[in-house]
């Protein structure tokens, strides 16, 4: 893999809970609390996890969306976090964004051609204006709509074709990495196949990075070549797809794999499913220790006091875990 | 005797501004007693429409049951008076629906909710319905149910709602039970505890269950049988190993390709290409045809019907399944 463009290290999002007129400040939210990873050239790095556990919150401080409490954000050799808003809006113009929903996302009141000619208003002197109507057309074909339908609204197109609207606007300044924060979860299954084989397809063409964000974890799992699982704030496992998918190291990772209800027969040998007990706790007040303990089995006395770092066990797989499983050797 | 739940040719349509909505046309499928029955299907598939035209909750005007007959033991319940209606609802047929934050009243505790069926359908007083309802809510595995009584919707998880939603279906001891999307809103690990949950309750009271999801996973890891729905019709139907090991139909073949699998790593999944069709404008003949790889001149002018397919009484409404698909 070649030189990262996107390194994040240590980056804490802490949100305030506010009280009584005055908004007294009683605790914080620690929707990110610590979080470490990078993204390669023309790489794809899945980030997942189950809804609370920050993996929104985190692609939305590296966008600039929400002010980072602490850490770093690197975007191709710039310091993004407390950087003036001008070099943040500079840093964006290679950085994109493709967002859940695609009925949320559009302005209904604008046209297509509006929606995606917006950023050449935002940063002039990419495509010259005279071109814009040409280029909009060409963004079109490009993810695969008529470009006949410049002049169409919004409600004219199904979720499907929404999202291509969605990722067409986030190819308009050409960017260098695209933080799709769970493109196809609003679609159905026989659509949102035929998004991520287009997002596929142009990374294979205009060499783009994604940071891909989803709670479907096989989705993760075909289109990433990392992943990193959050749980509570925090990355607890981050590797090769292969590494996390086939042998999970951290009690979390296995869980959550074996709970994916398997779509084959009843022929299909499935493993043994480990039933986590109780719900996620709150980020408000997150354990102390490993953030896990409370509903690992594995849990021993060091794991209720201290908390495991994020290490390496083999070479680009790291764990957070006092006691992570074995590796097992991989077939390549 | 009788089969436990009927659905026979159902159709239901609502009459919008902009012209008639066919949500479902022709269902037909039946349930029995300790079986479970997936109807599986994307948005717009009708498959949830079909659900609340069985509990009777389709508002009306702009929803009209146009045809077709729901049987339950033998009794039809499409013509019944609303009072007859009303107790087979909840004490014969109960339902557990998606979205348990909204099905649930927020101003009102979860343990009073619960009790509520005692007292109004069982004539139970406030003492031995609250009893009831905490036995209940230990069943569905809430812990601490007795101080967990008095708390509010909103003070408890999503897992923990479904549980709730879940209770309070099971309260009446219902003989079928209807759970749309139940784990949809749920996280993997939790939609996992729903899931056991409702095997447990199923093997415990032997009802006969009613899934409906557009969740392949959860379909093929819960359900007996499956009834596959595009456009408010039944493509297919058939066991879990016949319909996930030979789909006999387009559209079914279409889904199971185009979903990514954990322990496969194709290199390039197989969309279904076009979009789901506009329920104010169903293509003529067989719905799905704009869609189909397999499309003949003849599927546009008729409407197949589901015909079996072998002797295990799986069937499939594609003309040319055969062709497609083999014998």
């Amino acid at each position: 893999m070649s030189e990262p463009i996107l390194e994040v290290a240590n980056l804490v999002k802490h949100f305030p809970v506010t009280k009584g007129v005055l908004r007294r400040t009683v605790g914080q939210v620690q929707a990110v609390d610590g979080v470490s990873f990078d993204v390669a050239r023309g790489e794809t790095v899945g980030l997942v996890g189950e809804s609370g556990c920050g993996k929104s919150t985190t692609a939305r401080t590296v966008l600039g969306l929400e002010k980072a409490t602490s850490g770093s954000v690197r975007f191709l050799g710039r310091e993004l976090v407390g950087a003036d808003m001008s070099d943040v809006r500079a840093a964006r113009r290679d950085m994109q964004v493709v967002f859940q929903d695609p009925y949320a996302s559009l302005n209904p009141r604008m046209t297509v051609n509006n929606i995606i000619a917006e950023a050449w208003h935002i940063h002039p002197g990419v495509v010259d204006e005279s071109k814009h109507r040409t280029k909009v057309q060409e963004l079109l074909e490009v993810v695969g709509l008529n470009p006949n339908y410049v002049n169409r609204y919004p409600h004219q197109f199904s979720g499907g074709q929404r999202q291509r609207i969605g990722i067409a606007r986030a190819l308009a300044l050409e960017p260098t990495l695209i933080i799709a924060d769970e493109p196809v979860s609003a679609l159905d299954v026989s659509v949102q196949a035929q998004v991520v084989n287009l997002l596929e397809d142009l990374q294979n063409e205009l060499g783009l990075s994604y940071l891909f964000i989803a709670h479907d974890l096989s989705v993760v799992r075909h289109i990433s070549d990392r992943v990193a699982v959050m749980y509570l704030g925090k990355i607890v496992e981050f590797g090769a797809g292969a590494d996390v998918y086939e042998s999970p190291a951290h009690p979390y990772t296995k869980a959550l794999l074996s709970a994916v209800p398997v779509p084959a027969s009843r022929k299909h040998v499935r493993g043994e499913r480990i039933m986590l007990k109780g719900d996620v706790p709150s980020p408000s007040n997150p354990p102390g220790g490993c953030r896990f303990h409370t509903r690992c089995w594995k849990v021993a006395d060091i794991c209720r006091t201290d908390e495991p770092p994020l290490e390496e066990i083999t070479p680009g797989h790291q764990v957070a875990c006092h006691y992570p499983e074995t590796p097992v050797e991989i077939g390549v | 005797m009788d089969p436990l739940l009927v659905v026979d040719d159902l159709h239901v349509e609502f009459r919008t501004d902009d012209g008639v909505v066919r949500a479902v046309n022709g269902l037909s499928y039946m349930v029995d007693r300790r079986e479970t029955v997936a109807i599986l299907g994307e948005s717009g598939s009708g498959k949830s429409v079909s659900a609340q035209a069985i509990m009777g909750l389709i508002a009306s005007p702009p929803g009209f049951i146009t045809k077709g007959s729901v049987r339950f033991e033998g009794r039809e319940l499409l013509t019944m008076a609303e009072d007859e209606r009303r107790k087979v609802r909840g004490a014969d047929i109960a339902m557990v629906f998606q979205d348990a934050l909204s099905a649930l009243n927020p101003v009102f505790s979860v343990g009073w909710q619960i009790s509520e069926m005692f007292r109004k359908h069982r004539g139970a007083s406030k003492k031995e319905a609250k009893k009831s309802a905490v036995e209940l809510m230990e069943l569905v595995e809430i812990p601490d149910a007795t101080n967990r009584y008095r708390s509010f919707p909103h003070e408890f998880s999503g897992g923990m709602r479904q549980r709730v939603m879940i209770a309070m279906a099971l309260a009446l001891d219902p003989d079928v039970l209807i759970a749309d999307e139940p784990t949809t809103a749920l996280d993997v690990t939790v939609q996992a505890q729903v899931m056991q949950l409702l095997e447990n309750v199923q093997a415990e009271f032997g009802m006969g269950l009613v899934l409906i999801t557009h969740d392949l996973g959860v379909v093929a890891e819960q359900a007996d049988r499956v009834v596959v729905m595009y456009a408010g019709r039944a493509m297919e139907k058939g066991t879990i190993d016949e319909i996930f090991d030979q789909p006999h139909h387009p559209y079914t073949e279409g889904l199971m390709n185009s979903i990514p699998r954990l322990d496969d790593l194709n290199e390039r999944l197989n969309p279904i290409r076009g979009n789901p069709p506009d329920l104010l404008r169903i293509p003529s003949g067989c719905a799905f045809r704009p869609r189909c790889p397999y499309q003949q001149p003849d599927c546009a002018e008729v409407e197949p019907t589901l015909e079996f397919v072998g002797d295990s009484g799986r069937s499939t409404a594609c003309h040319h399944w055969r062709d497609a698909f083999g014998e």
